[in-house]
């Protein structure tokens, strides 16, 4: 009876040895290359932890807004979601992306994360997402364009201004700037909102603060600016801008990136790609900035073994040696956002990385100094997703762009949306 | 009951208990998520009762897309309709190349829609597009326009891209419609001296009632509730010029995150298109002595 029961404890043990820990990885990286290499590094992680299972599932930012707390109420969300800082209050007022500030911090002193990255995660005491990559708006142009047109490339508004006007003959557009009702344009108009010292939206009380000169005078500028971009930009999104560019159809855009573009559409003459920081507003020099993307994951199961299960791997892939590989899945669109991480060969090493360097280490740079709307000296409040997913600024714009209206009215109405829009 | 009507009735309750299911049961969720405040799907609100509806009425952002789905239907019915009848007119005659053109205009209609937005977004370009080259080299325009640059640009552009898509479609139903007309009718009028214009308004129009009906009632449903060329295209804009009702409740549900207000907004939707199908069917529903 012992030997039976013994046999039945062993049997039971080994088959609690053996239970795998499935890890739902859901992210929106769908381009194939991408996809690939988020696999790879799945199967080295899979492969050197038999107990736990971690597979990949392609979402897009166009739905994963309305999925994301659809799959939450139907019990179907996935342990670990990459997302935007806007994203996150959502899921975090849910009750659905847990607090991870011990986990941050124990990977902070290993890697030692940049500072802004973890400001945009970080509030209602509790840090909600692990930092993944950052990215930063920069402005793109061809050296050989500014040369051609004897001008230097821009430092303030001012200069932008000179520039895009010199820059618009023959068919081409001085600047490309977006005035569509989307996130694009949300990204660019506040990246002369912080130029202009008007990044923060919100008072520390959570009253908005989004009507003030500062603001009025970055909507102006661009205002101003559209007049030289392309008839069809107030239906653009990034895209449609890095397509002007790579055509020569564009003189100047702001752009995460256009080394992809360039270096397969456009010949890829690295030594002729110019890419500096956004242009400041005259006098203003002390705020330069721009906005910038801190992508992260957030891990959305309480369930204590698929937290550590998620914890491993989210760890294994910030590790140098595979983070360089990961945030290299588009190499010179994604930005190390450790002390580390950008130290990591297996970033530098890649071969457009090595094309692109002094690029990128602009990039790199710009991006350190990035803010986002919400997002900025611990003044954030859940209702900012309201203003986000809205395209608020945006919309804010399409009033003065599309409509007419002066940048004072369009920035006072604006104010009055996004006060019916959080309350 | 008789027992025909037993019989009847057994037939069709399958069917009717799987409508009931898929449309009525929605359609009451919906309805009572509409009298709370739930913000987020999943989450839980307080009940408002029909605050939801009153606030519903005294909001532009309500009357502007009502009137976009009005201006998009009456747009959509008066492309589509001139473009399927030129087209199923033009197949309905014997020319060489008949088959190969009745097959290559019903491509618009199977393409995936995603596929036909990337298509004319190119085309339409500014920068690089084929549409602006020509206007430009033909002489109607001076320089590159932007098609979706402004509202009424954008929503004419729309109205067309979205007749380019179903008109081949609907002309295959008038085609079907056109070959049922009896031929001697034709040669008959032909004799008596009637000219094209005479025997479309006299003979192709009066027979073809039964098959207009249909097309108007399901084509005018299917025209209000396209969302996909409008959203991906567009998305609603510029300046919410090209929000209709489909994209406001999207919009309102999983953008502003109000569920609650959405599910208001498709209730009212809802029986507004009950209202109109009912008024159609009734004044429009070709008698049996026509």
């Amino acid at each position: 009876m012992k030997k039976i029961l013994l046999f039945f404890i062993t049997i039971l043990f080994s088959l609690n040895a053996y239970a795998v820990t499935n890890v739902t990885f859901w992210h929106m990286e769908g381009v194939p290359h991408r996809v690939d290499r988020i696999q790879t590094l799945i199967d080295e992680f899979n492969s050197t932890n038999p107990d736990i299972n971690v597979t990949q599932e392609v979402q897009n930012w166009g739905e994963i807004y309305a999925k994301a707390p659809a799959s939450v109420a139907a019990g179907t969300a996935p342990e670990i979601l990459v997302g935007i800082p806007d994203f996150t209050p959502i899921l975090a007022d849910m009750g659905a992306a847990q607090p991870v500030e011990d986990f941050v911090a124990e990977l902070d002193s290993k890697y030692g994360f940049y500072q802004k990255a973890l400001d945009q995660y970080t509030y209602n005491g509790h840090t909600w997402a692990v930092p993944l990559w950052n990215m930063g708006l920069s402005l793109w142009y061809r050296k050989s364009d500014f040369e051609t047109a004897g001008i230097e490339p821009p430092k303030t508004w001012s200069d932008l201004k000179k520039a895009a006007k010199a820059l618009t003959k023959d068919g081409v557009y001085g600047i490309g700037l977006p005035g569509n009702k989307q996130l694009y344009t949300d990204q660019t108009i506040y990246s002369f909102m912080v130029n202009s010292g008007a990044e923060e939206i919100y008072n520390s009380d959570g009253t908005l603060r989004f009507d003030n000169p500062q603001t009025v005078a970055a909507y102006d500028v661009y205002k101003e600016l559209y007049q030289y971009s392309a008839p069809d930009a107030a239906n653009w999104t990034w895209g449609e801008a890095e397509a002007c560019f790579a055509s020569k159809g564009c003189a100047m855009i702001l752009q995460f990136t256009v080394i992809s573009t360039y270096d397969s559409q456009a010949g890829g003459d690295a030594s002729d790609l110019g890419v500096i920081q956004i242009p400041y507003a005259n006098g203003k020099a002390h705020r330069a900035g721009t906005v910038s993307y801190v992508n992260s994951a957030m891990i959305m199961t309480a369930d204590e073994a698929k937290m550590e299960a998620s914890k491993k791997f989210l760890s294994f892939l910030m590790e140098p040696g595979n983070y360089g590989r990961f945030i290299n899945m588009e190499p010179g669109l994604f930005l190390p956002i450790t002390e580390a991480g950008s130290k990591d060969s297996t970033y530098w090493d890649d071969p457009v990385v090595v094309k692109y360097k002094s690029q990128v280490e602009t990039m790199l740079d710009n991006s350190t100094r990035g803010s986002l709307f919400g997002f900025t000296n611990g003044n954030t409040f859940t209702s900012i997703s309201s203003i986000s997913a809205q395209n608020l600024l945006a919309q804010t714009l399409q009033l003065t762009l599309i409509d007419g209206k002066s940048a004072k009215d369009a920035v006072s109405e604006g104010m009055e949306i996004m006060t019916e829009a959080i309350e | 009951m008789k027992k025909n009507n037993i019989e009847g009735w057994l037939f069709v309750s399958p069917l009717v208990i799987w409508i009931s299911l898929i449309i009525l049961v929605p359609i009451y969720i919906a309805f009572e998520l509409s009298l709370f405040n739930v913000k987020i799907i999943g989450t839980s609100g307080k009940f408002v009762g029909i605050d939801n509806y009153i606030k519903l009425f005294g909001k532009s952002k309500f009357l502007n897309a009502s009137l976009n789905s009005f201006y998009w239907i009456i747009g959509n019915a008066i492309c589509q309709t001139f473009f399927a009848f030129t087209i199923a007119l033009t197949i309905n005659y014997k020319f060489p190349g008949k088959k190969i053109m009745a097959n290559w205009i019903i491509l618009s209609f199977i393409i995936p829609t995603v596929v036909v937005v990337v298509i004319w977004k190119l085309m339409l370009s500014s920068s690089s597009g084929v549409i602006n080259s020509v206007l430009i080299d033909i002489g109607l325009l001076d320089e590159a326009t932007g098609f979706f640059s402004s509202p009424n640009k954008a929503f004419i552009s729309l109205v067309l891209i979205n007749s380019w898509r179903w008109s081949p479609f609907l002309a295959l139903i008038i085609l079907s419609g056109l070959n049922s007309i009896n031929r001697e009718m034709y040669d008959a009028s032909k004799v008596d001296g009637a000219n094209f214009v005479q025997q479309f308004l006299f003979i192709t129009f009066p027979n073809l009632k039964s098959v207009l009906f249909v097309l108007g009632l399901v084509g005018t449903l299917l025209s209000f509730n396209i969302f996909d060329i409008i959203w991906l295209i567009t998305k609603g804009g510029p300046s919410s010029a090209t929000t209709t009702l489909p994209l406001l409740i999207y919009e309102t549900a999983f953008t502003k995150f109000r569920i609650s207000q959405a599910a208001t907004l498709s209730i009212v939707t809802s029986f507004l298109l009950l209202l109109f199908s009912i008024i159609f069917i009734k004044s429009m529903a070709p008698k049996e002595d026509d």
